[in-house]
């Protein structure tokens, strides 16, 4: 759903750390790169990063369109 | 007993300690762990909650966010004075969150806890707690006490905690007939092939003691030896920002002497 706060296996705190990650990426970075520079060492804390999804983003658009909606049947 | 420092930060700290015992190494080592107090979210009363996450979602994320602990000035709630279900100044501390998105879509984060005690924030005020659209909103009253890793992940001071023998690598003689295979497969990257040939140590802190050098040698009995000292240990703890590290491995060390204290007068009570 969202970023975890903390990796699963040790316990170190990654939430912190997705949103640079999540833009460095999508400008193109190597994540290899982008996870050395970001000081996650171990491969528990970096698959936390590498294999999230925000699915919120997705769950959250479905609240968007529901405001919409509303909107439009109170201005009629 | 001698120690030596290999490596201290805000967080990591990596220490040689000569001279000890394996069962000292691994108490200090469990209770930097588990028996180290420090401060996390407890009890959280959810005054409003429009987000998609519930209440207990967010909780648990709020419980899992490390604060910054004020050891000297708080007691944990078992042992305060007070003795109150609902705790004191003393063992408890309020934060609360008041976030509402006015206009699209925000991300609410740890930074917008505001505390009583502005020592004990959030180490890192980038988490995100969660997402909000237009019009949701989220208000909610975290109660922080002070607890051990035993009872919970959250109140864990360290995030790694390990030790491991002190290396010692005998590398081949000049009879190697230089196939390399023991420096390609060394997983850390211990080892290093010289230009005139000889295999020596490049990094003996990394060595994990994995032997696969020694399987890889084509030569049976194998020419480079793996070894450790037997007294001597590399302690390794990395925090997760709520205390110094050494701050924890002073506090452990305080904490087994009271339980060995402890131990002791329950063994005079046994006795008489």
């Amino acid at each position: 759903m969202i970023i975890p706060v903390k990796c699963f296996t040790c316990g170190k705190l990654v939430g912190d750390k997705w949103e640079e990650f999540a833009t460095r990426i999508k400008a193109g970075e190597n994540a290899r790169d982008v996870l050395d520079s970001l000081d996650v060492k171990r491969y528990c804390c970096r698959r936390m990063l590498l294999s999230n999804v925000e699915i919120i983003d997705e769950v959250l658009r479905f609240y968007e369109e529901a405001e919409k909606r509303k909107e439009t049947l109170n201005f009629y | 007993m001698k120690i030596e420092i290999l490596e201290k930060n805000d967080n990591v700290l990596r220490v040689i300690v000569r001279d000890a015992e394996v069962s000292l190494m691994n108490a200090l080592r469990r209770i930097s762990l588990a028996h180290v107090p420090c401060m996390a979210i407890d009890e959280v009363v959810m005054i409003d909650n429009l987000s998609i996450l519930q209440d207990e979602i967010i909780a648990h994320r709020l419980g899992l966010t490390p604060l910054k602990t004020d050891l000297d000035n708080y007691n944990i709630p078992e042992q305060c004075s007070c003795q109150n279900e609902f705790g004191c100044t003393q063992c408890r501390i309020t934060l609360t969150l008041d976030a509402e998105a006015n206009d699209g879509t925000r991300t609410v984060y740890s930074g917008e806890l505001v505390s009583e005690n502005p020592e004990i924030v959030p180490v890192s005020n980038k988490v995100p707690i969660v997402k909000l659209v237009k019009g949701q909103k989220l208000k909610l009253e975290a109660y922080a006490r002070l607890g051990t890793g035993k009872t919970h992940a959250k109140w864990q001071p360290v995030c790694v905690s390990a030790y491991k023998y002190y290396p010692k690598i005998i590398t081949p003689a000049a009879s190697c007939d230089d196939c390399k295979k023991c420096v390609d497969i060394c997983p850390k990257r211990v080892l290093e092939r010289k230009d005139d040939g000889k295999v020596t140590v490049r990094d003996l802190y990394s060595c994990n003691l994995c032997m696969d050098c020694v399987d890889a040698c084509p030569k049976k009995p194998s020419l480079i030896k793996i070894e450790w000292e037997k007294n001597a240990f590399i302690l390794n703890l990395e925090s997760t920002g709520v205390l110094p590290p050494e701050r924890v491995l002073q506090e452990a060390t305080k904490i087994l002497g009271q339980q060995l204290k402890e131990f002791e007068e329950q063994l005079k009570v046994e006795q008489q």
